[in-house]
């Protein structure tokens, strides 16, 4: 429990200026499933999952997904950013509990 | 004496117990209350409990589709043997140009109880369009993948995928 929220961002160990990078993140998050009682009825309670994840490079947007309690639990994203200056990446996850988790890297060209 | 200390201890302790049980009975009440409102609006904006055709009519308006094989490529396996993980990758052939590009790409699982799985919203500084994730198949059935390009034009793929374990529960 005390994992949630961890993000890891993996980004190519080299970049070069012009480059489409492929980025992968990972984030721990339980992704609480609907629950049915014995009769088939939904529980109804607060499920925590979360419900939108965006990545901004160099204070830009660049993808943004919005998800579903049909996405795994510790999710997996990965998408794609246009390299062209040296800055910050950063990914937030927000979920229906109001808690948000960041994960940043350092796009260094070498 | 000393019985006299321990009964008002006593009584202390359950009228104590009670005021804070009622307090974290309040607390639990209004807490989700206040937060739940903007999230779960928002989750409910793409995430329902419905059949598919009914998803794709509420996200896309009825709006016609035109086959994208030959410009997607959905990367998904047969044979998903646990549904609570199954790796997708999408990835269509476009430019990403500020006049065209595309703005969305959706990945839907038909059988699913919560069918429209993921939208991922693309700025042309993402480069290529190519999204990636892992999502839960409840049952054997379909998957698409739709994308919407910034036009409107939509284009739709689907494969089918095998799973042996159902990941969605109950």
């Amino acid at each position: 429990m005390s994992d949630i929220g961890k993000v890891r961002l993996r980004i190519p160990s080299s970049i070069k200026p012009g480059d489409v990078v492929k980025v992968r993140s990972l984030i721990i998050h339980p992704m609480e499933r609907i629950e049915r009682d014995a009769q088939g009825k939904i529980i109804d309670k607060k499920y925590n999952y979360i419900t939108k994840v965006t990545v901004t490079y160099l204070g830009k947007a660049v993808v943004s997904f919005d998800t579903t309690q049909s996405v795994s639990e510790n999710p997996f994203f990965a998408f794609t950013f246009k390299a062209t200056d040296p800055g910050p990446l950063r990914i937030t996850f927000h979920d229906t509990t109001g808690a948000t988790y960041e994960g940043t890297a350092d796009i260094k060209f070498s | 004496m000393a019985k006299d200390h321990l009964q008002s201890c006593g009584a202390g302790g359950v009228t104590r117990r009670s005021v804070l049980g009622t307090l974290g009975v309040l607390g639990v009440a209004a807490a989700p209350g206040t937060l739940a409102a903007p999230g779960l609006a928002a989750a409910q904006a793409l995430g329902a409990q419905e059949t598919v055709d009914a998803g794709l009519k509420r996200v896309f308006g009825g709006r016609a589709m035109k086959d994208g094989s030959g410009l997607i490529k959905l990367e998904i396996p047969l044979i998903a043997e646990n549904g609570s993980v199954v790796p997708v990758s999408v990835e269509v052939s476009s430019p990403m140009t500020p006049t065209n590009y595309v703005k969305h790409i959706y990945i839907v699982a038909d059988k699913n109880r919560i069918p429209i799985v993921t939208r991922a919203s693309l700025a042309p500084e993402a480069g290529q369009a190519y999204v990636g994730a892992n999502i839960r198949l409840g049952e054997t059935g379909d998957v698409r993948a739709v994308a919407e390009q910034s036009d409107g034009t939509l284009l739709q793929v689907k494969r089918e995928v095998k799973v042996t374990v159902g990941g969605c529960g109950g």
